[in-house]
């Protein structure tokens, strides 16, 4: 087992001091694809942002046995996102060096080129030029994955990436996330498809009911568990049981 | 008196109206980058409430210390601060949302600054101190205007990146950066620094006029940040320069509202003509400003850009 770059035991989170989530226990190695499931409310996000050290934790804390990665990639919901700024996509993604840039760092040719590479991997490279309010929801989260994609970070967090998203493209954005678990990064999602947990991720989160379970996504995203920790009610379950019977498809 | 110049130039033989030019040109170099970003950030009926909160201020600095523009800042600063932390204040602990609170303060500022005015008896003349006057234009306010330029240039130069950033994707930026509420506190500062600057030319009512109308105005034509910025400052110079020479020729007419209805003028011709006006606006649904030709040109790259990907 690789050494973990993060984990977390008897974690409390919560917002000014009160406690959303007790007993929040979890371990992530480099390469590991971490998913967390919850139901609306059940502090999925708080545990993001106290990661990200926007919000500080209740009691407890996280520990960083290789120190903290700087930068965290992060891409959150898009609720307060202004897609009427003028700008365009291959400004929106060059956005991802400007924590290594600061207030007047140069964009070299080696960031100008790993931009156009994020560019392409996350096909963009040809609406570049396009204004954001052009763009479709589709379009303009392979352009925020572009941005997290130079961002270059071992540590990177995804809010509910594919909300907005059809299948094509949460397929596509999909295999960019196995890619980038290849090169040894580390990936957070937040996710409510449980298809994609099961075919992509190698651990799971489930957070409800103001407690959690941690481990391999078979093993926590059981039916029992997920009904348990108000995930779904116990009817909902009996499809994940037909799911469960499927062979696994993908890597982990 | 002959001119020195051509008949219709005959203004520049005037030092104040060379005074007025050459002030509007150094606070257009200054508002037009602050007003954009207040329409940015859609904070532009926040900046015209601002700019009516901080007038009892002033008015208290006039009676208290005279008439200069250090009483004018200082009074002019701390009231600025006092309304913005009152107002959120109000918005975080009752049930009062921040417009409200914030258009029930100013309200009461205005009143209460006219009030003290009249009551003071002070010697500024009310008209030119709402509305603005060109024959105001001291070198203390000069000095005032080219002070505010340069710390709002000097400001932009180092907080444009975080300004950008923090203004499309706020909760992106809180993650990336170490001080997130630093940015917008600073550029509240530099709106009320920026009213304070433009008072003398444009008076307390119409101040936030030249900062809102040719950012509006420049949005529809434009879709890169910089040429925004650039085309803002041209609108803003254009109003200036055109109503001080209006208010020139007719000396009864305030320089404020001249100033604020050439900028008008401008933001009609471009709402009727930019393509991002009304010249697409037909074609656009209000709420999503895309076209159908867009939508299936889009298609179209997305499935190549699907193809090249998968």
């Amino acid at each position: 087992m690789k050494p973990a770059i993060l984990s977390a035991a008897g974690l409390t989170l919560g917002y000014g001091g009160v406690p959303l989530v007790r007993d929040v226990a979890f371990e992530l190695a480099p390469g590991d694809v971490f998913a967390v499931v919850g139901h609306n409310g059940s502090g999925k996000s708080t545990l993001i942002k106290t990661i990200l050290g926007t919000l500080p934790a209740v009691s407890g804390q996280l520990n960083w046995p290789q120190g903290r990665p700087e930068p965290i990639a992060y891409l959150g919901q898009q609720t307060e996102f202004d897609r009427r700024f003028p700008i365009r996509v291959c400004d929106l993604a060059a956005m991802g060096a400007w924590s290594r840039l600061g207030l007047a760092g140069r964009i070299d040719a080696a960031c100008k080129a790993r931009i156009q590479a994020a560019l392409e991997r996350t096909g963009t490279a040809e609406i570049a030029d396009m204004p954001l309010y052009k763009l479709s929801a589709g379009q303009l989260q392979r352009a925020l994955f572009a941005r997290t994609m130079v961002q270059n970070a071992s540590l990177i967090l995804l809010d509910e990436p594919f909300a907005a998203v059809d299948q094509t493209t949460e397929a596509a954005l999909l295999s960019l996330i196995d890619e980038w678990a290849g090169e040894g990064r580390t990936l957070i999602l937040v996710l409510h498809d449980l298809t994609a947990v099961l075919e992509h991720c190698t651990s799971a989160l489930l957070v409800g009911d103001g407690r959690t379970r941690f481990g391999a996504p078979r093993q926590t995203l059981t039916p029992a568990n997920l009904v348990a920790l108000k995930y779904m009610s116990e009817s909902q379950a009996a499809w994940i049981e037909a799911m469960y019977a499927k062979p696994v498809s993908a890597h982990v | 008196m002959p001119s020195r110049y051509l008949p219709m130039f005959e203004w520049l033989d005037y030092d104040f109206m060379v005074r007025a030019l050459a002030a509007t040109l150094v606070l257009s170099f200054s508002v037009a980058p602050v007003g954009a970003f207040l329409v940015l950030r859609r904070l532009s009926l926040a900046g015209e409430a601002m700019a009516h909160a901080i007038v009892p201020g002033i008015v208290i600095g006039f009676v208290v210390a005279g008439l200069s523009v250090g009483s004018m800042i200082v009074g002019g600063l701390s009231a600025g601060i006092l309304v913005a932390v009152l107002t959120s204040l109000l918005a975080r602990m009752t049930i009062i949302r921040e417009d409200a609170s914030l258009a029930s303060l100013y309200l009461i500022a205005l009143a209460l600054g006219i009030f003290i005015l009249s009551a003071a008896g002070s010697a500024v003349p009310l008209k030119s101190f709402l509305f603005g006057s060109i024959l105001g234009i001291d070198d203390e306010t000069l000095i005032l205007i080219g002070a505010t330029a340069t710390i709002t240039l000097v400001s932009f130069a180092v907080l444009l990146r975080p300004l950008i950033i923090n203004t499309i994707d706020p909760v992106f930026y809180e993650s990336q950066s170490k001080y997130p509420g630093l940015v917008t506190q600073w550029f509240m500062l530099l709106v009320v620094l920026n009213l304070l600057g433009a008072f003398k030319a444009l008076g307390t009512l119409m101040a936030v006029g030249l900062m809102i109308l040719p950012a509006t105005a420049a949005r529809y034509w434009v879709s890169t940040i910089t040429s925004y910025l650039l085309l803002t400052f041209v609108f803003a110079l254009a109003s200036c320069w055109v109503g001080l020479i209006v208010s020139f020729y007719l000396p009864e007419v305030p320089s404020g509202p001249a100033i604020v209805l050439v900028a008008g003028v401008i933001f009609f011709i471009s709402l009727v003509f930019a393509h991002q006006g009304f010249h697409v606006g037909a074609r656009l649904k209000p709420s999503r400003r895309k076209t159908a030709s867009d939508e299936r040109e889009n298609a179209k790259k997305g499935e190549n850009a699907y193809e090249k990907t998968v």
